[in-house]
């Protein structure tokens, strides 16, 4: 084994070689700079693969021959390999990055850059105080000339000033260090950090007090290298202004170096300073996240999420106490995610030609750093398959097992706003329009190409060691190799074929999956299993439509279904909650990648996000402290725990069925997806939502939540859900759109159905699940067609269709009668059995108004047909034709299975009812032949198929009859006499088809709901947007800032402290 | 009685108040970093202060201190040593701030901080 101590001796040796050199030989001076970094990470790498693979101790280099206190030491360990290769590796990828820069500038600058990477190194490494001080400078020193890399192509001056006011905070800093230093030595009478650390507890009296203040000063000087808030101005200026290569160097290795030195640290100071740490970390943490929120450039936005992650795994490390031997795990994970996303975004921002975020699309013709892009985002943002998602929850359990309950707030808070500005700028990047000038020379950039692309390596490859000791640690199988989950990643690979094939290997690939696992489900998971599987290929035959390659669109739907599959097998917390994040990631990108869906993506993202942390807090309330349970417990849990699990678990999955108050996102989604999208995110996606709440109430049930039975509460959101819902889509001009809120209704319907909590209640829940999921699908798909020929979504501007379109229309008409509950179609079937289950229940309000939902429902279908289909064809649509075999195909089979559903509906429902007997032994229907037998009467499909046939025969024939000598009339029959109307769409029949009623109920569609969502994020911008301003660029009021941050962390903490 | 190496330490604490004060309010940059210097100047004195030993003589061990009562008669070595590399690194990063003064000189034609302001927020 190389001894570590040369990965700082080659890197000085090199520097001075790199002087003996003439100024011209600027080829081999970069050739040496490159092979001296490889070297260094080779070290690196080499002592890492020893600590990983036999588990020794950490190694002890004594560097002038002798023990301390007499000579300096440096140690390496796990961590140490880690850190150092993390160090060297970036150092290395930067310089590849910085290739035209540093020949430009010749060996000086590569020396500089040695040196700097080689202090950083050494920071990680010394157990010496003082050494750690002059590592510091070094550091100081170096990158105060490397952020004037970025002058020798910008040439403004900025990052001139901005080094200037890194110098100033970094006097402030080194000051504080030194005298602490002197008066920490002169209390102990070492300089060793572990001497120290044995020595410090010993000390008593007056001197524990002079060695409490003289540690506060290490401790915060070394603190404020961390850019903690609002110490960080100097930070974000040099963010801003500094090369990328040297930005990713500065985040990714500095803040890593620096957060090891802090470690140290507390080694000394012990538990006592932990509160400290925790609480400058988590403001930082929150603090830098909201102030990212108004940012615009796309450098210093990366800045505020670098000093916030940074924050956050200061927090970590004060949660030291609680987190014990998993803080290496949990801090690493964390830290890693954030070094390898944050470098690999600023080499990236390094090919983009300007700084605004809409910049940023320029990605767009790139697939592969499109991937790059989001792999990043995802890895910040605590995701799966990344480590830092395994960090997250682990993090998150143990706070939550020891009760600090506002600190996991405050994560999951910050966790938030990070999310919505990295997804609000992946949004710009697939939708904003892409700046003329490309990206800049990818071909002449290729050294930030490669290391962009070798980050994204690292990224994946760490997730599959993040899986690994996961799966050792726990005990369970590496979920990133779940078969469901790489079959998804696999289309990343086959991404080049052409729609049809990867369309095939989709449908064949969920087919498959449900073939091998179909004997697993029981009736009710059953259910899920063909609606998300079968349901999931049925719909995906409409996607034959398309042609060309159609990139990311199966990976992303793939994604979706994986996470789908997943969750109806998972049997503890931690599988079901990595599936539900999987289906909400792959649901979002699919969701994008509709023409105006940019808005709608993010809300959808933000809600989900919001409503997945605050599944994983009930889950790691469930738990207590445990690192995850059996589903099936969450039944033994007891006051007064249970019922705020049950709160945080039942508001999650209301997010992702859109319940009143939080279905703001839906109605654009779903609209404004794409046509073979819509079918699956409303059709399939919402019934996630609906079997988590089922998963809930199966084990929870009935909850007392301070005298609040929570099962009242949800009879009534369901209700009003319902009632708004439907109201709201009578109102809409917009087909699509009026489907996405008839689905808010429906889900209304179902979760009413399950608060029942009694048999026909549930049987009416599944019956809705069932038939929601087939007749949106159609619905979706035949307006989808529809607006796929006209090019209008307007209803207003359509019209006469029927002839034209004839399979559309039977599609929509079928469709209709079925949503509306009247005979003959399955609708009707759930229409009884709910009937039937309201009149068993007691809560007779909430039924009312579940009442009045159904005829509104009737409103709005009415319209569907009677707008789209009937009435005057347009001129413009003399010509259209049919909707495309692919789109129809699909439409024509739901239309089957709604009718054979109709006849015989006991074919799926009997099998259900018999397995609701475990649950809910009364009220049970009895299935006799045809007929079905509930304690209020009976319902015989059959007949009742054949009645409501034999009338509608009998009046079509005599309406044919009767109107044989009919004379048609032309559209142009009519004129306006002789003026244009101001707004023509305002003559139509069709617009604003309901005025009556929005007069009469329109006071119940005020977007209240809206209003109070966009107030909170307004609310968030604009107090991000004037707490900024406190970042005047005044390099003494940064110094000013640092001084301050310095007082108020002393008169709090030391008040803490005991 | 106060002795001699209070007497510094208090001189070098007055120094480094001196020091930042002038920081924090002079805004020519050249004057900002003579501010600097005197702070890093009464942070040297502080480290020998700390480290005196009333006495006793330096740490070189030659003719007039013989090896073995070395122990009783030198002064503790190591904030001497941190003290010199202190003022090297000092010298390392005020040389590095005239530097930038030139340089900022050159481009802006000023030297008051409070110009040099375009980045922010």
């Amino acid at each position: 084994m190389v001894s570590a101590l040369h990965i700082i001796t080659a890197a000085l040796a090199a520097a001075f070689l790199l002087g003996l050199l003439k100024e011209q030989q600027r080829g081999l001076a970069y050739g040496i700079t490159l092979l001296t970094l490889a070297l260094m990470s080779w070290i690196s790498a080499g002592w890492l693969w020893t600590f990983a693979s036999t588990g020794t101790a950490a190694v002890e280099i004594f560097t002038a021959g002798t023990e301390p206190p007499f000579a300096i030491n440096l140690r390496i360990g796990l961590a140490e390999a880690a850190l150092t290769l993390l160090i060297n590796l970036v150092g290395l990828l930067s310089a590849l990055a910085l290739k035209d820069t540093l020949l430009a500038l010749g060996r000086r600058a590569m020396a500089v850059w040695l040196v700097a990477v080689m202090a950083l190194s050494g920071i990680v490494l010394t157990r010496d105080l003082f050494n750690l001080f002059v590592f510091f400078e070094l550091t100081v020193i170096a990158s105060a000339g490397l952020v004037l890399l970025s002058e020798h192509a910008k040439n403004d001056g900025q990052a001139l000033a901005a080094g200037f006011k890194y110098l100033i905070v970094s006097q402030f800093i080194s000051a504080f260090l030194l005298i602490g230093i002197i008066f920490a030595y002169h209390a102990t009478g070492t300089l060793n950090i572990d001497d120290m650390a044995a020595a410090a507890p010993l000390l008593g009296g007056g001197a524990a007090q002079a060695f409490a203040l003289a540690f506060f000063l290490i401790f915060i000087a070394v603190v404020a290298e961390l850019k903690p808030f609002p110490a960080n101005g100097w930070a974000l200026d040099i963010y801003e202004s500094a090369h990328p290569a040297f930005s990713a160097l500065f985040s990714a290795a500095t803040g890593a170096a620096a957060l090891f030195a802090v470690d140290k640290l507390l080694l000394i100071g012990g538990d006592a300073w932990l509160p400290m740490a925790t609480g400058i970390g988590i403001v930082t943490f929150v603090a830098a996240n909201l102030l990212a929120l108004p940012q615009t450039n796309d450098r210093r936005l990366l800045g505020y999420s670098s000093i916030a992650q940074t924050g956050l795994i200061l927090a970590v490390l004060g949660q030291r106490d609680i987190l014990g031997e998993h803080t290496l795990y949990i801090a690493g994970g964390l830290l890693l995610s954030h070094a390898i996303a944050k470098a690999g975004l600023y080499w990236l921002s390094g090919l983009i030609a300007e700084r605004g975020l809409e910049a940023w699309a320029a990605l767009r013709g790139q697939p592969l750093l499109i991937f790059a892009f989001v792999s990043f985002i995802s890895m910040l943002s605590g995701l799966p398959p990344f480590p830092g998602f395994y960090a997250k929850w682990e993090l998150i359990h143990l706070l939550a097992g020891e009760g600090r309950i506002v600190l996991l707030g405050l994560i999951l808070f910050g966790a938030l706003l990070e999310a919505g500005y990295l997804f609000r700028w992946f949004g710009y990047i697939m939708k904003r329009e892409a700046p003329t000038e490309v990206v800049d020379n990818v071909a002449h950039k290729f050294g930030a190409v490669f290391a962009t692309l070798a980050a994204l390596a690292a990224a994946w490859a760490l997730s599959l060691v993040w899986g690994e000791l996961a799966g050792l640690q726990f005990d369970r199988f590496n979920m990133l190799l779940a078969l469901p989950l790489l079959f998804a990643l696999a289309f990343l690979l086959l991404d080049w074929l052409p729609v049809w094939v990867k369309n095939s290997l989709a449908i064949a690939g969920l087919l498959a999956w449900f073939y091998l696992t179909y004997t697993e489900y029981d009736p009710l998971r059953m259910i899920f299993a063909v609606i998300f599987l079968i349901g999931g290929s049925l719909t995906l035959l409409a996607s034959y439509h398309e042609h060309g390659r159609r990139i990311g669109f199966y990976p992303s739907a793939m994604l979706m279904f994986a996470g789908l599959a997943m969750l109806i097998r998972a049997t503890d917390s931690f599988d079901f909650f990595v599936a539900w994040e999987l289906l909400t990631v792959g649901s979002y990108f699919l969701i994008l990648r509709g023409k105006h869906s940019e808005p709608h993506a993010l809300s959808y993202i933000l809600f989900s996000l919001g409503g997945a942390f605050l599944i994983l807090a009930g889950f790691a309330l469930a738990t207590q402290g445990a690192p995850y349970f059996d589903l099936a417990a969450l039944a033994d849990l007891v006051q007064p725990l249970a019922p705020w699990v049950f709160l945080l678990l039942a508001i999650g999955f209301m997010t992702k069925t859109a319940a009143i108050g939080l279905h703001i996102w839906l109605p654009g989604a779903h609209a404004e997806a794409e046509t073979d999208v819509s079918p699956m995110v409303s059709g399939i996606l919402l019934k996630a939502g609906l079997y988590g709440l089922i998963v809930l109430l199966l084990t929870m049930g009935r909850q007392d939540f301070y005298g609040v039975e929570l099962i009242n509460a949800m009879l009534w959101i369901g209700a009003l859900t319902a009632l708004i819902g439907n109201l709201l889509a009578i109102f809409q001009e917009d087909a699509k759109r009026l489907l996405a809120y008839s689905s808010i209704g429906q889900m209304g319907y179902a979760m009413f159905g399950l608060a029942l909590m009694n048999h026909l209640g549930w049987l009416m829940a599944l019956m809705f699940v069932i038939n929601h999921y087939v007749y949106k699908s159609m619905l979706f798909l035949s307006v989808g067609g529809v607006a796929k020929r006209t090019g209008t979504r307007q209803m207003y501007r359509m019209g006469g269709l029927i002839t034209l379109m004839p399979l559309s229309f039977i599609a929509t008409l079928i469709g209709i009668i079925a949503v509306s509950g009247v005979p003959p179609l399955s609708g009707f079937g759930g229409r009884w059995i709910f009937y039937n289950a309201i009149l068993t229940a007691e809560a007779r309000l909430p039924m009312i108004l579940i009442f009045l939902a159904g005829p509104i429902a009737f409103l709005y279908l009415f319209r569907l047909i009677y707008t789209i289909f009937l009435g005057q064809l347009k001129d413009e649509f003399r010509r259209v034709k049919e909707a495309p075999f692919w789109i129809v195909l699909p439409q024509m089979i739901y239309v089957a299975i709604l009718l054979v559903v109709a006849v015989v509906p006991g074919l799926v429902l009997r099998h259900v009812d018999a397995y609701l007997n475990h649950f809910f032994p009364n009220g049970g229907l009895i299935w006799e032949g045809t007929t079905i037998t509930s304690q209020f009467g009976y319902w015989n499909p059959v007949a009742i198929m054949i009645i409501v046939g034999v009338i509608f025969m009998t009046l079509f024939a005599w309406l044919l009859f009767v109107n044989r000598r009919a004379q048609k009339v032309k559209q142009f029959n009519i004129v306006f006499s002789a003026e244009r109307p101001f707004r023509p769409e305002t003559t139509h029949f069709a617009w604003n088809f309901f005025a009556p009623y929005r007069k009469a109920l329109g006071f119940l569609t005020l977007p209240l709901v809206t209003l109070f969502w966009s107030t909170m994020t307004d609310l968030l911008h604009t107090a991000g947007d004037l707490a900024r301003r406190f970042y005047t660029g005044n390099g003494q009021t940064y110094a000013f800032h640092l001084l301050a941050f310095v007082v108020i962390v002393y008169l709090f903490g030391m008040g803490v402290r005991p | 009685m106060i002795s001699l190496a209070q007497m510094a330490m208090a001189a070098g604490f007055v120094l480094i108040l001196i020091g930042f004060y002038g920081a924090l309010t002079q805004r020519n940059l050249l004057r900002m970093i003579v501010a600097f210097s005197l702070a890093n100047t009464g942070v040297h004195i502080v480290l020998v202060a700390v480290g005196h030993m009333r006495g006793r003589t330096a740490p070189i061990l030659d003719a007039a201190v013989p090896v073995a009562d070395a122990l009783t008669r030198v002064i503790d070595p190591v904030p001497q040593a941190l003290v010199l590399t202190a003022i090297v690194i000092g010298l390392g990063v005020t040389a590095l701030m005239l530097a930038y003064a030139l340089k900022l000189h050159a481009r802006k034609h000023t030297l008051d901080i409070a110009k040099m302001t375009e980045l922010k927020w």
